[in-house]
């Protein structure tokens, strides 16, 4: 590596963002710092409660306070300070340059209207014209997430479609008003196998089409394989890993994030929660105060008591691990890894 | 949802029929003998013979009846044993008084039921809550006639705003109608109000929960879309049902309140004839009312398919 350039200004920059739940305990979401460029897809991939979805509600500002609680943190949006901003100034954003679709395509849309109606009031919110000019964007959508017979569709209610196809209307109803982030929680989790395979191409199709960035949350790392341009692994609520793509996957550092490969099953097939390392994530009111991966660490060492710093390896690859790099702290890894 | 109507409407029939069959045996089990209390003084035995045989009450119980339900199809409800007058008649100058009061009241209950319920779950656990949630609780614990009464004292009697009886037919003095109809309409609607906000309260608090008002949020919509289109279009689904409910809880409050307010009414109409044992009377308003119920909950089960599009394909 030569010379670095000054880096781009980022679409997105989150910077220590905690989460707690009422005003006792410790944070469900702790410190936790993401950047992304724009056009790229940064993969949020963390087991199942591990705070992936707060974290994406909170840049939505859509948390449910109380009895969640922000407790800090920063996040730069296209140089807006989005925790700063008016509610009004929000409302501007989400849904127009931000969007996003969520983990559960069955109970996301409103049961009480059309599909149409739910995606024309989004275009006019954000572009006005008139109702006949919103339905006709709605119905242009339809088809570009290839929803069959969308003329049909669009006077339809949600419980005639499938899990699938709500989800594909989401995807019409996020990408309606040309976002530059989209963010994706689990888009998949709650679809047919034979089904996520499709919605993850359509996204990725149309975030090839539309530029836009992505943030994806999965819990699969052959999503991550697959989608990325940049990887935060999550575990209890921190960081512990976060970098290219092509460091995490060929250099692995965080005990965690080395666990979460060797229990992947192979790349590309969706199947397998990432649930095989022994131990269980530590509960929201037992937080260890030092590192949290330490009860299921096979590393664990006194030093762990101390919570460990997300420290920078080097082109942008950071990991959270007082042992970290690996290499150096057990030699025979190198050879094992 | 013309074919849904229709249907509805050939399954009440028999209803009616069944609940005509229990009225009119109901009403021949009942003590007191109607010939007596017609006669009055006058117990010549001449005389009662003569009224037996006038109203047919010598005839097998199952002709009678066949007897009373052939007329009634035809809108001949008989005759009232004290004022002679047609029963139906008779219903039809008391029920439009009657349907004045409850429409109106059930008017308050929704205009100030609704609204409260929305804005206190909106607003839930903020001393606006605790307000429109102890206003309601003494909505339900204050009896009508207390409320009947201390509003005519301080809005009649000391304020002189309105009058406090004096009932004038909407078609004759519209306004003076709606004058006069107006606190007893508050007061038989204020207990409703209160249970429709505390039933709209619980719905709103589930479904401003719901992932879609979050979607609706993630769209970027002000907050009264989303409360309104989004929320509230979904929490009255529940609602439409409740008010349904309430329908008899309406009823007999409208008979308590004409008594309070001196009303002539449906209420006066069945207090009158069940003290007098005028059988004819007693039976075509239980049937009528019967038949009113049964259209409101045809009513409600249309509004109830108008809201929730998932009924509709069924
Ligand atoms: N509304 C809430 N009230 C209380 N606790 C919450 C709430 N939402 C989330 N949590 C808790 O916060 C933690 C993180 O939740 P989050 O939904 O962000 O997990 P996640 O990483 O998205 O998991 P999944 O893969 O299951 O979606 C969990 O322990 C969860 O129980
Ligand atoms: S800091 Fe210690 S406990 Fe935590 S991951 Fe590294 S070695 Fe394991
Ligand atoms: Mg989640």
């Amino acid at each position: 590596m030569g010379e670095r350039l000054p880096e781009p200004h980022p679409l997105l920059q989150v910077t220590d963002l905690s989460i707690r739940i009422g005003s006792v305990g410790e944070n469900l979401v702790d410190g936790v710092s993401l950047r992304m460029n724009a056009g790229e897809t940064l993969c949020i991939v963390g087991e199942s409660g591990c705070g992936k979805s707060l974290t994406a509600l909170a840049l939505m500002g859509l948390l449910p306070t109380p009895p969640l609680r922000l407790m800090s943190g920063r996040a730069e949006f296209g140089g807006q300070d989005l925790f700063s901003l008016s509610s009004q100034d929000l409302n501007h954003i989400r849904g127009g340059e931000m969007a996003m679709i969520f983990q559960e395509p069955m109970t996301s849309l409103n049961p009480a209207l059309t599909i149409g109606e739910q995606i024309a009031e989004s275009v006019r919110r954000h572009r006005g014209g008139t109702r006949t000019e919103a339905l006709d964007r709605a119905l242009e959508m339809l088809r570009r997430v290839r929803i069959p017979a969308p003329e049909k569709r669009l006077g339809e209610y949600p419980h005639q479609m499938s899990g699938g196809m709500r989800q594909r209307a989401m995807i019409a109803m996020a990408l309606a008003n040309d976002p530059r982030l989209l963010i994706a929680d689990e888009p998949t989790t709650a679809l047919d196998v034979t089904v996520q395979q499709q919605v993850l191409d359509l996204i990725r199709a149309l975030q090839a089409e539309t530029g836009a960035g992505l943030v994806l949350i999965t819990h699969d790392l052959g999503v991550v394989a697959e989608m990325a341009d940049q990887v935060a692994v999550m575990y209890a609520g921190r960081i512990v890993e976060s970098g290219p793509v092509a460091a995490i996957f060929d250099d692995p550092q965080h005990p965690y994030t080395i666990g979460l490969m060797s229990s992947m099953p192979a790349l590309g097939a969706r199947s397998g929660r990432l649930v095989t390392i022994p131990g269980i994530v530590p509960p929201a009111n037992a937080m260890p105060k030092g590192c949290r991966f330490a009860a299921r660490c096979p590393f664990a060492m006194p030093d762990c008591a101390k919570a460990p710093p997300l420290a920078d390896l080097g082109g942008g690859h950071r990991v959270a691990c007082w042992n970290a790099p690996l290499e150096q702290a057990f030699p025979a890894m190198a050879v094992a890894g | 949802m013309l074919s849904f109507l229709g249907r509805r409407v050939l399954i009440a029939i028999p209803t009616v029929l069944l609940i005509s069959v229990f009225v009119f045996a109901l009403q021949k089990f009942l003590p007191g003998d109607p010939v007596l209390a017609l006669a009055g003084e006058d117990r010549n035995p001449e005389m009662l013979a003569f009224l037996r045989e006038k109203y047919r009450l010598n005839d097998p119980l199952y002709l009678q009846y066949f007897h009373w339900i052939g007329n009634a199809l035809r809108g001949d409800l008989g005759i009232s044993l004290r004022t002679q007058q047609p029963v139906l008649e008779l219903i039809g100058q008391k029920l439009p008084v009657t349907v004045q009061l409850a429409v109106m009241a059930l008017i308050f209950a929704v205009v100030i039921g609704i609204p409260a319920g929305v804005i206190s779950a909106y607003k839930k656990g903020t001393w606006i809550d605790w307000l429109a949630n102890i206003i309601s609780l003494s909505g339900l614990s204050v009896p009508n006639f207390w409320l009947g009464i201390m509003l005519i004292l301080l809005v009649s009697v000391k304020l002189g705003w309105l009058p406090a009886s004096g009932y004038q037919p909407l078609t004759e003095d519209p306004l003076q109608s709606l004058r006069t109809m107006l606190m007893p309409a508050f007061v038989l609607g204020s207990g409703l109000a209160a249970t429709l906000m505390r039933h709209t309260r619980s719905a709103m608090l589930g479904v401003l929960q719901s992932d879609y008002v979050r979607t609706a949020r993630a769209k970027g919509l002000n907050e009264r879309t989303v409360v309104l289109k989004h929320a509230l279009r979904n929490a009255l689904v529940p609602i439409v049902t409740v008010v349904t409910l309430l329908f008899g809880e309406l009823l007999a409050g409208a008979v308590l309140t004409e008594q309070i307010f001196t009303i002539p009414g449906f209420g006066k109409l069945v207090v009158d004839a069940v003290f007098n044992r005028d059988y004819a009377v007693v039976q075509g308003i239980v049937l009528c009312t019967a038949i009113a119920f049964i259209a409101m909950n045809i009513l409600a089960d249309a509004l109830y398919r108008i809201l929730n599009p998932r009924m509709r394909d069924q």
